[in-house]
């Protein structure tokens, strides 16, 4: 069953050796010679390779030359066929595929707090293209409880919260993400933090300063002025309009301009109604009345002190400061004469005394 | 460049190639067509195969062609998808997630089908593409941009596409997701 004969001449030769062409078996020399005549006489000049149909073209068992099945141009045993015609998935690769689910359940379950994580981090994206700082802020705190490394998370909750006022929520964005180091700090992204993050602190700064100034009596004018420069340079800080208006409230005190102080005062109460800007009209209040002696303005400035003290309940700290504004408050509307509190403190109280 | 050898980046990324030849036997199966032999992994070029039976069926050839395209490309934003945010967005150092990225990124790598099916569908969509065919339609560009993509292997296209799918697939699904 190896050896087959040339049809030409009649060579003994190695079937897998031999060609077939219109079902005549030839070695190598001839079939072309046999292609040619074939070609002339115009029939099919197709030559193949000759095989052997007596054993199984799969697995060589000798099926016979009446064995087996016949597929195509090949001849195979019967278990080869059956397997040919419907191939088997093997166990392993079947075993495989359901330790791939088994993985893919475990990846959703194990993935779920990234899951969480990564969508509020592309909230907190969408939320500050926005412009929403505020509620990004609220988003990004959440990816950075599960992933407070992430460069990108970190950036955006410190961009969200430096935004929207919030320096608190900045800094610990970015002293959490590694002691606050980036690896790629030359990203644009880093660079807007960081241009960002540098504003907010020297405002801060310039803050600070203001607030000393403000301390002592004839400085109101300069304090005024860095407060306006701390709005233009930082607008974001949360009531920065309020801010400026009370360092203006103060400068419109020593220029003894009363009307612009209630204007003011008034303002303000009405955008914040809290104790601060409740005492703040009282005092404006107070020195109109000093100065026209229209009870009406006596009138109103105590019940703002009142309305204070009622907006202040259960805030000690605050309490103390109206008690002690309270008591100057009284000396203006009765004696009316407008001194600033560090005159009061001189007059009246301990010389040691410091703060206003 | 650097040269890897097919054998050793097969071995690094076997379940790709594992994949890719199952998802073969799967669509010869769907079609009914006769499988004459199939090796899921072996240490040689090609590191895997599946020999069928040519089909006549038009519908036949381009699954059992491009089915280990579509099958390995989803599996590879399955797994990138579950290992994505912790490895790339939220920097977390799991390493769960990092297996998971290994092995979305071999199966991604695996996806190209190979140069002797492109060429049966490159062979016979034109002829149908005029008939209106839809399939055929769809496979002349893509064959088109496969079979290019087959020779850009020794620049690492395979590996290019396993990364651009394992990152733009689940940056798309999640931006989606943060919209609902």
């Amino acid at each position: 069953m190896d050896q087959v004969a040339c049809a030409d001449c009649s060579r003994k030769l190695s079937s897998s050796e031999a060609y077939e062409l219109n079902r005549k078996i030839y070695c190598g020399p001839c079939v072309q010679a046999a292609a040619q005549r074939a070609k002339d006489s115009g029939q099919l000049a197709t030559i193949t390779r000759y095989v052997d149909k007596s054993i199984c073209a799969r697995c060589n068992t000798y099926i016979g030359d009446s064995g087996g099945v016949e597929m195509g141009p090949v001849r195979l045993c019967g278990p080869c066929s059956t397997l040919v015609e419907d191939w088997p998935y093997p166990q392993w690769l079947k075993l495989s595929l359901a330790a791939f689910l088994v993985l893919l359940v475990f990846a959703l379950i194990h993935g779920r707090k990234y899951f969480e994580a990564g969508k509020s981090l592309y909230r907190g994206e969408q939320l500050i293209e926005k412009g929403q700082y505020q509620q990004a802020v609220a988003y990004l705190k959440e990816t950075l409880k599960v992933a407070p490394n992430s460069d990108k998370g970190a950036l955006l909750a410190a961009k969200a919260a430096l935004l929207s006022g919030d320096l608190l929520t900045a800094s610990q964005a970015l002293e959490g993400h590694e002691g606050g180091k980036f690896e790629k700090s030359d990203k644009p992204e880093f660079r807007e933090v960081d241009d960002l993050w540098s504003r907010a602190n020297r405002a801060m700064e310039q803050l600070e300063q203001a607030a000393k100034l403000d301390e002592q009596d004839g400085n109101e004018i300069e304090a005024a002025k860095l407060v306006h420069g701390v709005a233009a340079l930082y607008p974001q800080l949360p009531h920065m309009d309020v801010l400026v208006d009370r360092y203006d409230e103060g400068v419109a005190f020593v220029k003894k301009d009363y009307d612009t102080f209630i204007s003011l005062a008034e303002k303000d109460w009405h955008i914040m109604p809290v104790a601060a800007t409740a005492s703040a009209l009282a005092s404006a209040l107070a020195c109109k009345y000093a100065v026209t002696g229209d009870t009406a303005y006596r009138q109103r400035s105590e019940e703002m002190l009142a309305k204070a003290r009622e907006l202040a309940q259960g805030d000690k700290e605050t309490l103390a400061r109206l008690d002690e504004f309270g008591e100057r408050n009284r000396y203006r509307l009765e004696s009316r004469q407008i001194i600033t509190k560090n005159e009061y403190d001189r007059r009246f109280r301990s010389a040691n005394s410091a703060t206003h | 460049m650097f040269f890897i050898p097919g054998q050793v980046i097969a071995l690094l990324t076997f379940p790709g190639v594992i994949i890719h030849e199952a998802a073969h036997l799967f669509f010869c199966k769907l079609f009914r067509l006769k499988v004459y032999n199939v090796c899921f992994f072996r240490f040689g070029n090609p590191a895997g195969y599946v020999i069928h039976e040519n089909s006549e069926n038009f519908t036949a050839q381009f699954f059992v062609s491009m089915g280990p395209f579509v099958a390995n490309t989803l599996l590879c934003v399955v797994f990138c998808t579950a290992a994505f945010l912790p490895v790339w967005e939220l920097q977390v150092n799991d390493p769960v997630a990092y297996f998971f990225y290994w092995l979305g990124l071999s199966i991604g790598m695996h996806a190209f089908p190979s140069k002797t099916d492109l060429s049966h569908l490159w062979k016979a969509a034109p002829a149908l593409a005029k008939k209106g065919n839809l399939l055929a339609i769809i496979s002349l560009p893509l064959s088109g941009i496969l079979v290019v993509l087959n020779y850009g292997r020794v620049i690492w296209a395979d590996l290019g596409y396993g990364i651009l799918v394992g990152v733009l697939g689940p940056i798309a699904i999640f931006r989606v997701l943060a919209r609902v």
